[in-house]
């Protein structure tokens, strides 16, 4: 029962047998251009949930995620708009993301001070600060920017195989390199990790940073979906992911949990809606089957921590 | 030794934020047009109190060292519940309210059963009823509906005066003379305390920890049910999307009153000062046309000034706990040098 991957499989079942009966009962969810277009949609989030899960497992929160990634959007926007080259207007949209990122992580690593309302705070201060800057326009880009030019199934593969070769780097980089096991050893227990010999302030600096240009990262891949920016493209985006990131089996208590689970638990979640559609249930339930799913991920862990105790 | 006590009062966060109250008003007063009226006066806290409540009852939960966003979801839920009793079902408001009051409390138990018993983090397990609430409440109205058919008796609840106040301001001051003395005067509060220091040293101090953590939450479930009926009041209309961002307005409220986020430390004293510091700074701004800011006069940007002076007010209030923090501990440590700064409890 408590093999090292229980969870991670668990939640790949779970996504599996979803699928299944969707193949079974509404074939038509499996059309292939459609399927591609909602793939390609989540690509974005799994982006951000790779941030949000190494801050996670540092035993941190960061729930100014979805403002960073609407501030980010608007930069590459705004510098593509003015007639920047792509490659400028990504790099711009990823260090605004980083810049935001080192803010909550000077706050959080060095002031000492909760994750939880530093960043409910810098949340509420981008979202004001880009209200301000661009009272709910709605930005139209350049031609070249959607798909990066490449046209739209090249465009499409290229954000899956980014977002996908991005999630595998970080899933082995976690496992292997110094750095990741960092990660885990600060999440764990951060006085041990210093005793070690580990910093767990830089540590807990850098997840933040990479956190923060995570989101840029994502907001390019978002981009470059649609001929337009939305002023708010990331509203909502940091419980989608910390959602993500729960049912895949990471330990909101930190150092425990590996980005193979996200994978299946964000396409889990992102597929209560069109499941819905397909099998052709009222979708304002959406919402109340995510909140059901994500309590079961959570009283599940609370049973496993109840059975490692006795 | 009068230096001392000056000194202390100094550094005391309720000062402070009294400072910035009397700062804001100033302020206001000066560059803004009816502001210091009785009518505005009255409009800043009727517009406000549902947050007020919330934060109120936000206080004992982040006292205990917990959190809970779920209280924003928790109004749409009570909202519609209770717009569905009066609308569909025909039961009078008042029976209707106190049904709603015991919706919240039902999610309180819920989000209390899951942290208590099973021992999950608050953050998270409120995380998901935060979804869960709110999912609910959208599948009640079938996505968009609402429902507007109250009664007028029901109505000036919102929206009338008694003794020259809103009506609403009379429950909340109930509410808060409530939870002071159950924080300030009763076992409950001190439990709540002590099991935001440490859940454990207050369990071998023989507290009941599950029970006192159960009710701090049930509570906040309840009186999130109240400040949803006195939300419909006043707008006239239950809507599964009401409540939105709530929570995060009643935490900034507790956490500017100086009530740690840790847990154990704080007061209802801190919290409803940081309350009305916000409930002024929202309603001020949106009385300003004396100048123009980014070429647009700062009225219509009110509510993104106000947004974003919220979040670096937070940020300002926690950095100064810590500054403030750390010169007692070096002051402490000078005087006792035995003595070693209290522990942080890991978040």
């Amino acid at each position: 029962m408590s093999g090292r991957y229980f969870r991670e499989i668990t939640v790949a079942a779970a996504l599996g047998l979803l699928l299944l009966a969707l193949l079974v009962f509404a074939p038509h969810f499996f059309q292939f251009q459609p399927l591609v277009t909602r793939l390609t949609s989540q690509m974005p989030a799994l982006v951000a949930a790779i941030g949000i899960t190494m801050v996670i497992i540092t035993r941190q929160i960061d729930i100014s995620v979805g403002a960073q990634f609407s501030l980010c959007a608007v930069v590459a926007g705004l510098a593509a708009a003015a007639g920047m080259p792509l490659p400028v207007a990504m790099l711009a949209a990823v260090a605004a993301g980083a810049l935001m990122g080192a803010f909550n992580g000077v706050l959080v690593a060095y002031l000492g001070l909760p994750s939880i309302v530093v960043t409910l705070a810098t949340m509420v201060t981008w979202q004001e600060v880009l209200r301000l800057w661009q009272q709910g326009r709605l930005l139209n880009l350049p031609g070249g920017v959607q798909w990066f030019g490449l046209g739209q199934s090249t465009g499409q593969a290229t954000i899956i195989a980014v977002s996908l070769a991005m999630l595998a780097a970080a899933a082995w980089g976690m496992k292997h390199l110094a750095a990741g096991r960092f990660i885990y050893a600060t999440g764990t227990d951060a006085e041990a990790a210093r005793l070690a010999g580990i910093d767990p302030k830089r540590t807990t600096f850098g997840v933040f940073l990479a956190m923060g240009a995570l989101a840029g990262v994502a907001a390019v891949l978002n981009l470059a979906q649609s001929p337009q920016v939305q002023p708010n493209s990331g509203d909502g985006l940091e419980l989608k992911i910390i959602a993500a990131a729960v049912v895949g089996g990471v330990a909101i208590s930190g150092g425990r949990g590996t980005l193979w689970g996200v994978l299946p638990g964000m396409l889990l979640l992102a597929n209560v809606n069109p499941a819905l559609t397909h099998f052709h249930q009222p979708p304002y339930w959406e919402k109340a089957i995510q909140g059901f799913v994500i309590l079961l991920a959570v009283v599940a862990d609370g049973w496993r921590n109840r059975n490692a105790r006795l | 030794m009068p230096n001392a006590t000056f000194k202390s009062l100094a550094t005391r966060h309720e000062s402070v934020l009294v400072l910035v109250i009397v700062f804001e008003v100033i302020l206001f007063t000066m560059l803004g047009r009816n502001f210091l009226t009785g009518p505005n006066v009255s409009n800043i806290f009727r517009h406000s109190v549902e947050i007020g409540l919330l934060a109120l009852v936000m206080t004992p939960v982040i006292l205990t060292g917990g959190i809970d966003l779920s209280v924003g979801s928790m109004i749409g839920l009570c909202a519609v519940g209770f717009g569905m009793l009066v609308n569909d079902y025909g039961v009078p408001p008042g029976v209707a309210a106190i049904a709603a009051m015991m919706i919240g409390a039902l999610g309180g138990s819920l989000n209390a059963a899951l942290i208590t018993r099973l021992k999950l983090p608050p953050l998270i397990v409120t995380l998901g009823t935060f979804s869960l609430f709110r999912g609910l409440a959208e599948a009640l109205t079938k996505g968009a509906g609402s429902y507007s058919a109250f009664p007028e008796s029901f109505l000036a609840l919102g929206n009338s005066n008694v003794a020259g106040l809103p009506v609403q301001l009379w429950i909340f001051f109930a509410v808060a003379a409530g939870v002071w003395l159950l924080v300030h005067r009763t076992t409950f509060g001190r439990s709540c305390r002590a099991i935001g220091f440490s859940p454990d040293g207050a369990h071998y101090a023989g507290i009941p920890v599950a029970r006192n953590t159960s009710m701090a939450y049930i509570l906040a479930g309840a009186i999130a049910g109240l400040a949803a009926v006195i939300l419909v009041a006043r707008i006239g209309e239950a809507r599964a999307n009401a409540g939105i961002g709530y929570e995060l307005l009643a935490i900034t409220a507790v956490v500017l009153g100086g009530t740690s986020i840790f847990g154990g430390v704080g007061g209802v004293t801190g919290t409803l000062l940081g309350y009305v510091a916000l409930a002024i700074l929202n309603n001020g701004l949106s009385r300003i046309v004396a100048f123009d800011l980014f070429g647009q006069p700062v009225t219509s940007m009110a509510r993104e000034l106000s947004g974003m002076l919220t979040g670096l007010l937070l940020l300002l209030a926690l950095a100064a706990g810590v500054f403030t923090k750390s010169l007692v501990t070096r002051r402490a440590r000078r005087q006792t040098p035995a003595t070693n700064p209290s522990p942080t409890p890991p978040s």
